[in-house]
């Protein structure tokens, strides 16, 4: 059947064109008119199917339903329908029809059509129409059906089809476990046979049923490594047509990725180190091009399994012979050449002689040579720190002092072009800020010295100071090192001029450190757990301050510069800059596709941070809520129909897993609730549950949310033996499993209370109307309840939140009880006091718990220099949970007391009103949290009048410099290398007046919040 | 240092590192599924060693519409490169290169007779990439990226590469069945 307007089925040629024309244009009325007409006269059902289409088409519910009870009729009737009648009704069905539905009633009509028409060419359209709403049984039936129907014709794609379908059945929720075994043993069979036909003919003609095509060999991997037995994959991969090596030379590489991943997640490395081996080989033979081999990882992998071989060393000898053999090769391109380089590097680590961390003899090993040789071939090179890290941090001390007192100051010495030498020492400083946060360089200090007690407990063994962790002594060298080179480029013009010729600005690199350092030393700290306190409470506010400042000045010069933009980004939302840090953020221009991976660097927790940046012309989420609404609107996965066209069967595993891990995106789910806090905070309205709308779909408890946050773009110049940079950064921990739940939960539980029945709603039986209502308050509930209770106190939770997302998850949770608990209490049962009063003591608890801490940042004395408004500025997260946690409070309140003032409008008797124990225990919380609003509330008019007052830019230069009184000789010395770079305290006056504006952006935004 | 493999969808969440340079156009996913989906192999990746993606190549391999057969824009059996992509980080080390001739591999594995793209012609970067590599310039269209204006610098080019079987191609030209074709002010 073909489509015409408005995709709108064609009708078949034997109809009139009186009614052809009707139906093209759309006349609904002519349509059923005529329709019924013909059907008196002809008897001729299909008559019928148009006229209940059109009647679908017209507005009333009724109608509309028309063509379901008659899709239902054909099920039962069990005859074969008509396939155009078919089409028709799932075209008049399409808006209301559910996937499920469709699974019980059009997808089997398909199915039953298809096995009566088998080689009709509609039997491919009944395919696709069955993938296109994700009725994996039907569509695997059609695909049989056909199979069989083409079995001898050379279409091989029906057989494939057939058995990809098989295998997505045995994997999907919509197949039994019991019938996943039966469909799992199947389709492994079935690829065995075909598997054996190529195996024991001659050639494969594309009219056998042999695998041939390298997508049909993937799928037998795939299928294979998924549902068969260990052994079987093994002793199958020996084989010399079907095996990974016999592919390889055909060019098939990634059968031979996945036979080696295979064998590495079950550490087979004798195998791996044989089948890279024989690979390399193919490669050296010309058997297969290099681009086929000489992956890192091929050669990672092989270095690695001749570790570990029991001949170790001749392993390692075959290992270096090859790599000869590679070195010596003409062709190699520079990517291979600095793969080989990695390499050499790599196998060093993994001699048998490589002395470990305890190193007595002299710093120069051969590892730390391999370091010095690649790094004099690959030193200018944008990824040479990232490539050389994890190898330094694997380094004893000794050998750190020797590659940092040997080796790298004489290739500096050797180096004669002033940009080669900068470039150098700008390496030299990241290492040496690599070198801070590895512990080798640390050791274990008595607690007595002297006889005097002290509270360092290490030793830095680069420059022997008592320290806690880092070394402040050497972080401070390190910062005026990078300065001093900085200023030694920006003086020099010569320099100046070539930077554009160099594949990094160095003054990056060195703004870099300078702002890690700096940071370090300010006390910035990963918050992982719910126990740590807010971002910058135990920050030296002027280092803070000064990191940013450098990180700014440096990125006003090279404004294209993503890692410091990323970076920018984060410490203004820590500063409670939100305005300026989305300024910062959107020239990134992250959009479509990436946002899943990418937004959450921005967008989370942005409504507890400045709510304000929703009114902005544009909605906030907008990007988000399209790309995912685009991207899921239907749960058939996006173009999985050309894959099946294309016979691209792994393609088709593929966007069909990954079609499942975006609906189960912690970022899809952030910004749901993100955007909904927002609405509400400007009193906006919410349009449909978070339950009811349709990306929510298909999550409940057992749902795993993945957090896919992309940090790869991050210059992190942390060691591999601590967090990496972004853990230092982020307000709280990042997306989880447990606290999009919680979020989504908690979102669920605030829907309940706060629905309205429609104002003119009355319903025809009120008292039983109100029993359904009561049943399902309660169990709703008590369903909230139960999830919330079980995801708060899984093991892994509390690393999961800040300790204000603690006590607001904590506080719904509880309170999902006390409301059930008054609601089921009327006055004519005995009163569950006690329940009810530890209940409500516990939130009063966990409230006031976080209200303290509120309320404490707004009174405490501050810390010499800044005062208490940088700390409020910069922890609106608290004051929005505790607005969070306080309206909860008050609506469950408000809930309870509608519901009673129902109960006694409607049961004049008073016999169903709530018992007044329970009301009393309810109206006390909302007493308490109404009186936190109100503090909240002239929490931020002392902001805003803060702000409002003069002479904010001395008090920022005073904070950020320290205003040099009472200031600490070390600190001293990083103020003087800040100034030195941003130029003094009037290079930063600029900078203070964003910094300020941002701030009052924000509060300003919060003036506008709703507090009730 | 780097891997070559084949794209996975998976790898959408790990291109901050191409996507975010400013002259790499990041798409809705349906339209990187479609390249996945119909011409797995000429759609493929390099990633370094912690999985991101360092680079990558799309191209799809198709024909003019039969009905354009005698025009004279009408193109035979080809491929086309869509998208091509190093991380700053990972330039001028023939990443772009072996990406590039991987995909010609493909295209050559599917018969085609050659393999076009369109740059912008401000892209002098990608035009000296492109050329090192043999293509040349092949026709000059304005006003391809659809920004409507007569601005030269918004013009783009069609850079071609012939394969190994061009020489169908020529056969072609001589048995008449389809038009060799000269366009554009290049
Ligand atoms: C164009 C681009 C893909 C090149 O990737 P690459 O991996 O750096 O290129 P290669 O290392 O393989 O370079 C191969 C050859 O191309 C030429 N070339 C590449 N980049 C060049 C540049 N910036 N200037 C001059 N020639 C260049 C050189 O001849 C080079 O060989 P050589 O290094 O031995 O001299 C990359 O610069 C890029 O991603 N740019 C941004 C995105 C873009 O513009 N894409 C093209 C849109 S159609």
């Amino acid at each position: 059947m073909s489509y015409g307007r408005y995709g709108r089925p064609a009708l078949k040629n034997s109809v009139d064109v009186q009614l052809q024309t009707a139906f093209t244009d759309g006349n609904w009325n002519t349509v059923i008119r005529l329709a019924d007409k013909r059907f008196k006269t002809l008897k001729d059902p299909y008559y019928e199917a148009i006229k209940i289409a059109a009647e679908s088409q017209l507005d009333g519910t009724i109608e509309r339903c028309t063509a379901l009870i008659a899709i239902d009729e054909l099920v039962k009737s069990k005859a074969v329908p008509d396939y155009d009648t078919v089409e028709l009704l799932e075209w008049a069905a399409r808006d209301y029809l559910y996937d499920t539905e469709y699974a019980e009633t059009l997808g089997p009509l398909r199915a039953r059509w298809v096995k009566a028409n088998p080689k009709s060419k509609f039997s491919v359209k009944c395919l696709q129409s069955c993938l296109e709403y994700w009725d994996l049984v039907s569509a695997q039936q059609i695909a049989t059906t056909l199979d069989k129907a083409f079995a001898n014709s050379g279409d091989r794609q029906y057989m494939f089809w057939s058995i990809t379908l098989t295998y997505l059945l045995s994997i999907s929720p919509q197949c039994s476990e019991a019938s996943k075994k039966v469909y799992s043993l199947l389709v492994v069979k079935q690829l065995e046979r075909a598997a054996d036909i190529t195996e024991n003919s001659e050639k494969v003609e594309s009219k056998d049923r042999g695998l041939l095509q390298e997508e049909e060999i993937s799928l037998y991997y795939r299928v294979m490594l998924s549902h068969g037995s260990k052994e079987d994959f093994v002793s199958r991969m020996e084989s010399s047509k079907l095996g990974p090596l016999a592919q390889l030379k055909e060019g098939r590489k990634d059968l031979f990725y996945q036979a080696l991943n295979a064998y590495e997640s079950w550490s087979e490395w004798d195998r791996i180190y044989d089948l890279c081996r024989q690979a390399l080989r193919l490669g050296l033979d010309g058997a297969t091009p290099t681009f086929s081999v000489c992956d890192y990882k091929v050669w990672k992998k092989f270095a690695l399994a001749a570790s570990k071989s029991r001949d170790q060393e001749t392993a390692l000898a075959e290992v270096q012979s090859i790599l000869k053999e590679f070195i010596a090769l003409k062709t190699n391109t520079a990517m291979y050449k600095k793969n080989i380089a990695l390499t050499l590097l790599d196998t060093a680590f993994h001699q048998p002689t490589a002395p470990g961390s305890s190193g007595n003899e002299s710093g120069l090993t051969p590892r730390v040579i391999q370091i010095g040789l690649y790094l004099d071939s690959y030193f200018d090179k944008l990824s040479a720190f990232d490539d050389v890290k994890d190898f330094v941090a694997e380094l004893g001390f000794e050998e750190v002092k020797g590659l940092m007192e040997e080796v790298l100051p004489k290739m500096l010495e050797e180096k004669s072009e002033k940009s080669s030498q900068v470039i150098l020492k700008s390496l030299i400083c990241k290492l040496r800020y690599l070198l801070t946060t590895c512990t080798q360089t640390l050791s274990h200090n008595p607690s007595v010295v002297d006889g005097q007690e002290h509270d360092k407990p290490y030793q830095c063994r680069l420059c022997s100071a008592l320290i806690t962790l880092p070394c402040e002594s050497c972080l401070r060298s390190v910062v005026a090192e990078a300065a001093q080179i900085y200023q030694q480029i920006v003086d020099d013009s010569e320099l100046l001029a070539a930077i554009p010729r160099l594949d990094k600005d160095p003054r990056i690199d060195l703004a870099l450190v300078m702002g890690n350092s700096i940071l370090k030393l300010s006390g910035l700290r990963p918050r992982t757990s719910d126990v740590a306190p807010a971002p910058l409470r135990d920050v030296n506010p002027s280092l803070f301050l000064q990191a940013v400042l450098v990180l700014d000045t440096q990125l006003k010069v090279t404004p294209g510069d993503v890692a410091l933009r990323l970076l920018l980004a984060q410490l203004y939302l820590l500063l409670g800059c939100a305005s300026y840090a989305y300024q910062i953020w959107t020239p990134l221009d992250v959009k479509r596709t990436i946002q899943d991976s990418l937004s959450p660097l921005f967008f989370d927790r942005i409504s507890s941070l400045s709510p304000g940046l929703f009114t902005g012309t544009r909605p906030l989420m907008e990007p988000l809520r399209s790309y995912y609404n685009n991207s899921l609107h239907s749960s058939c996965p996006l173009r999985i129909w050309d894959a099946f066209g294309s016979g691209s069967y792994s393609s088709i595993l593929e966007m069909t897993e990954f079609d499942s891990k975006l609906r189960r995106s912690c970022t899809l789910m952030m910004s749901i609730v993100e955007e909904r806090r927002a609405t509400r905070a400007f009193g906006g309205k919410i349009e449909c549950e978070i339950g009811d709308l349709a990306l929510t779909d298909n999550i409940d408890d057992t749902t795993i949310l993945l957090n896919k946050t992309d940090y790869g773009s991050f210059v992190n110049l942390e060691s591999p033996q601590g967090p990496p940079i972004q853990e230092f950064l982020r307000i709280g921990p990042e997306l989880s499993n447990e606290r999009a739940h919680l979020s989504f939960l908690a979102e669920q539980y605030l829907d309940l209370i706060h629905h309205k029945p429609p104002k003119d709603h009355r319903p025809y039986k009120p008292s039983e109307a109100s029993i359904k209502e009561r049943a399902y308050t309660f169990e709703t509930l008590s369903q909230l309840n139960n999830s919330l209770t079980s995801f708060i106190h899984r093991p892994t939770t509390p690393a999961a939140l800040t300790s204000p997302e603690a006590t607001y998850y904590t506080v719904v949770s509880l309170l999902s009880a006390a409301v059930l608990t008054a609601l089921s209490s009327t006055r004519a049962d005995p009163y569950p006091a006690e329940t009810m009063s530890v209940l409500t003591s516990s939130i009063r608890t966990a409230f006031t718990g976080l209200r303290t801490r509120f309320t404490s940042s707004s009174t405490s004395s501050s810390s010499p220099g800044v005062d208490e408004t940088f700390y409020s500025l910069s922890d609106m997260h608290t004051l929005s949970y505790v607005r969070e946690t306080a309206l909860a409070m008050r609506h469950s309140a408000a809930f309870v007391q509608a519901w009673n003032d129902r109960e006694l409008a409607r049961d004049r008797s008073g016999k169903s009103t709530l018992h007044k124990d329970g009301l009393a225990e309810m109206k006390a919380l909302d007493a308490m949290a109404a009186k936190t609003v109100t503090e909240v509330k002239g929490h931020i008019q002392k902001l805003k009048e803060a702000l409002g007052q003069g002479g904010w830019l001395d008090k920022m230069l005073d904070w950020t410099f320290g205003g040099e009184k009472g200031e600490k000789e070390e600190d001293e010395k990083v103020r003087k290398a800040v100034e030195d770079v941003v130029g003094g305290r009037e290079g930063a006056e600029e900078w203070v007046g964003k910094v300020v504006e941002s701030w009052g952006q924000g509060v300003k935004g919060w003036g506008l919040v709703k507090m009730e | 240092m780097a891997n070559f493999r084949q794209f996975r969808p998976d790898d959408l969440n790990k291109f901050s590192k191409c996507n975010l340079d400013p002259f790499t156009e990041t798409y809705e996913l349906g339209f990187y599924l479609q390249y996945h989906a119909k011409w797995p192999s000429l759609f493929q990746v390099a990633e370094d060693q912690h999985g991101n993606i360092i680079g990558y190549i799309m191209g799809k391999l198709e024909s003019s519409p039969d009905y354009y057969k005698f025009s004279e824009h009408y193109l035979p059996w080809h491929a086309h490169i869509t998208a091509v992509t190093v991380a700053p980080e990972a330039r001028r080390l023939g990443i772009g290169k072996m990406l590039t001739e991987q995909l010609e591999a493909a295209a050559d594995a599917n018969d085609a007779w050659f393999v076009d793209l369109f740059v912008r012609s401000t892209n002098h970067k990608a035009i000296q990439f492109y050329k090192s590599m043999g293509y040349s310039i092949f026709r000059t269209v304005k006003d391809y990226y659809g920004d409507h204006s007569s601005d030269p610098t918004k013009s783009s080019r069609i850079l071609r590469h012939a394969q190994a079987h061009e020489e169908r191609r020529q056969e072609g030209a001589r048995s008449g069945k389809w038009r060799e074709v000269r366009g554009g002010p290049e």
